[in-house]
Formats: structure tokens, C-alpha cells, sequence
């Protein structure tokens, strides 16, 4: 059953890593700025659904996360961010002895905390270049020794992984009235909790987001509609338990992702829909089959 | 007298729109370029800190030509170093501030 741990973090993380600032990707992050004593607000929910067994336990994995993210700008250039994540997981496979269980968990997940610095910023006349690096720290706030009538949750159904995992990384956004592109690598090492330990993970992601309307501006233009390509390239490490790597957990998957957004001064809404376009994961890993992804931001 | 109520009302536009624009000029009007600005969430960073100066009335932004006007409240004055310190402060960088 650890075997499906792999795409458990990694959702997590890509759902709840994104800065709320900014006409922004939806999976990613963007260097644009929060405005000193401003507030940002993102609300964003996540369902994500795995299946397509090859172990022949027919597993059926699902999970609903709603995460709230705060950013605060701290300075024009320092921005601190605090993110809330809310998970109901759930697992259904059939037993060795026939039957069919389900295995299922929800609550509070991991918070995660972090700060983005403006490193270099050239403004010019429509258009933006920006680089920031980011770091943080995900706190074991949700439960990781959760029980149901068939023992301990696997890991995979567990809310959080019970350590601190410091992260980090670095974006860079060019943005213009027509288009806008981020950039970021990140990486994550988590640490061990109760002798289980997930995998690090090192992730490099590329979002272009296209105004779609209006397709001339006016001067009394306040609104856009973006479209929005992305794509994410995610590795994770093999877990390890009591120090001995899980040959079943672990990977590499490419995640390609089309959405709209529409943006205001004051809010942001958006949709996605995020498939895997290459899965290579270690041994009979359960593979995943889309993630539905809604989110609206406001500032104030 | 539909005569007269026609001259009144001509009369009466001229004397409008001219009191409205000596009341502009008597509130004070400024413009001025945003660099960086290109798309409306980040304008309301730029929005809220010029707001925030006293004696401001109103804010308009148009992003296709990056411009700021700024509508003060009689008697009120808007120097340039409170307008870049308020676009600096949002992230963005001023120019051309009239």
C-alpha cells in the first residue's frame, strides 16, 4: 500500500505551494509583487483521482483538498505567505482474501509557511521582469498515526507526514499586457517522522498564461480572461521506513495543464484540468488519472 | 417660452462644464506612467497606496497606456515624491508624474 504514497505528497505539494499574487499560474508560482501592507487571499480546491491498478488490488484513491492560502506583503519586495490545507482522502482496494475495503481520513494537513524575496526586478512599460527565491517550512499539523477497524492508516491516507520538511526554490515571471510566463524549480526535503520518512522531492514548472479577451485593450479595460498552459515536471525519492528505501514509492511524472482565469482588480477566478502526460514511477506504483483544480484569489 | 428654456439650457451647459473644470483644477488633477503594471490585479496594489495618502479623492488606472490619474480633494496637493513612494511601495516604478 506505500506504493501509492508517491502521488499523495506530490499533490499535496502542488496544490498548496502557489502564491496567491499576481495574475498567477494555477499550479505554480509567480514573482509578482504583493503591495507593502496589502493582503492576498486564495482559496483553491483540489480533487485529485488515481486508479487504473496494475497490482491487481483494483485500488481506487481519491482526495478533496481545499487549501487557504494569506500572503501579506511585508515590504515591496518581501512577501510572507501562510498556507491551510483541508483533505478528505480516501482509498478503496480489495483485500488479498476477497473483500472490498475502504480506508478513508479527513481533516487538517500540513500548514505551510514561507517567505518570497524580490531579488531582481526591472519594470518597464507594460511589462515586468522579475526573479524571487522562496522558502519555507511545512509544520506536522495533520495527523500521521490516524487508525481505522483494520489498523494504521498507510501513509498514503494519513493527513500529514508528522515532520518538518523545510522547502525551497527560485521564480522567474516576465509578464506583459498580452501574455505572462513563470518559471520555478523548487525542492523539498522532508524529514522523518516516526520512523517513516517521504521521499524528497525536486520540481521544475513552466506556466504561460495568454490573454484570450479582450483581444484589443481600451483604456477602460479592467478585466482580462487568460488562458492557461502549464507544465510540471515532479520527482520524488523513494520513501523510507525505519531506513530501508520503499523500491514501490517514489518517480517521475510530467503533468501537462490547460485552464482559464478570469482577473479583476479586486479577484481572480479560475479553472483547470492537470493530466499526467509521462508517468515513470519506481515498481508497481498506482498511476494517476487527472486533477480538477478550482481556485478564486481577492486582495484587500 | 420653448424659446427661452432653449437658451437657458444652452446657456447653461458652457457655465457646467466649465465650473466643473475649475473645480478640477481647484481639487487638483496629476497623471503620471507605471512602469511594470500589466495586468488589473496588480493595479489595485497601486490603487490602495495612492488611496491611502491624504486628500486623495479618487484613482483611475488605465493599463493599456500605464497611466495613473489622480483626483485630489480641494486644498489637498499630491507631491511626486508621495506619488513614487506609493508606486514603489506597490511594487511598480513612476515617471512622467504631472
Amino acid at each position: 500500500m506505500k506504493r501509492i504514497v508517491v502521488f499523495s505528497i506530490t499533490t499535496v505539494i502542488a496544490a498548496v505551494a502557489n502564491l496567491p499574487a499576481g495574475a498567477a499560474p494555477i499550479t505554480t508560482n509567480t514573482a509578482l509583487p504583493v503591495a507593502k501592507g496589502e493582503y492576498v487571499f486564495r482559496e483553491q480546491i483540489v480533487f485529485n483521482q488515481s486508479g487504473d491498478d496494475p497490482s491487481g488490488a483494483n485500488r481506487d484513491h481519491n482526495v478533496a483538498l481545499s487549501a487557504s492560502v494569506l500572503g501579506y506583503g511585508v515590504t515591496p519586495d518581501l512577501a510572507i505567505f501562510g498556507v491551510l490545507p483541508v483533505a478528505y482522502k480516501k482509498l478503496k482496494l480489495t483485500t488479498p482474501g476477497g473483500a472490498r475495503v475502504t480506508r478513508k481520513d479527513s481533516g487538517l494537513g500540513d500548514i505551510r509557511a514561507f517567505a518570497r524575496y524580490t531579488a531582481y526586478k526591472k519594470n518597464m512599460p507594460g511589462q515586468t521582469f522579475r526573479i524571487a527565491p522562496f522558502a519555507g517550512i511545512e509544520l506536522p499539523t495533520g495527523e500521521n498515526t490516524e487508525t481505522d477497524a483494520l489498523g494504521r492508516l498507510p501513509p498514503a491516507v494519513q493527513l500529514g507526514s508528522g515532520s518538518w520538511d523545510p522547502f525551497g526554490g527560485l521564480i522567474v515571471t516576465y509578464q506583459t499586457l498580452d501574455f505572462q510566463i513563470d518559471l520555478q524549480a523548487g525542492y523539498q526535503a522532508n524529514t522523518k517522522a516516526d520512523g517513516f520518512e517521504f521521499g524528497d522531492v525536486a520540481r521544475l514548472d513552466g506556466s504561460l498564461q495568454y490573454r484570450l479577451w479582450p483581444a484589443k485593450l481600451a483604456d477602460d479595460t479592467s478585466a482580462f480572461i487568460y488562458g492557461v498552459g502549464e507544465l510540471n515536471l515532479i520527482r520524488q525519492e523513494k520513501n523510507r521506513a525505519n531506513g530501508i528505501a520503499n523500491p514501490n514509492s517514489g518517480g517521475t511524472a510530467l503533468w501537462g495543464l490547460a485552464g482559464l482565469q478570469y482577473v479583476t482588480a479586486r479577484r481572480i477566478i479560475e479553472a483547470g484540468v492537470q493530466v499526467p502526460l509521462i508517468q515513470d514511477l519506481n515498481g508497481t506504483a498506482l498511476e494517476r488519472e487527472y486533477i480538477v483544480r478550482g481556485s478564486v484569489r481577492f486582495n484587500f | 417660452m420653448k424659446a427661452i428654456r432653449k437658451t437657458l439650457f444652452l446657456l447653461a451647459v458652457p457655465v457646467i462644464v466649465f465650473a466643473g473644470t475649475i473645480q478640477a483644477w481647484a481639487a487638483g488633477v496629476h497623471s503620471f506612467k507605471v512602469d511594470g503594471l500589466a495586468c488589473p490585479f496588480c493595479s489595485y496594489g497601486v490603487e490602495k497606496q495612492l488611496k491611502a495618502i491624504p486628500g486623495v479623492r479618487g484613482v483611475k488606472i488605465s493599463i493599456k497606456t500605464s497611466t495613473v490619474t489622480v483626483t485630489m480633494k480641494n486644498g489637498a496637493e499630491l507631491t511626486k515624491a508621495q506619488a513614487s513612494r506609493a508606486v514603489k511601495n506597490a511594487g511598480f516604478s513612476m515617471r512622467n508624474f504631472r
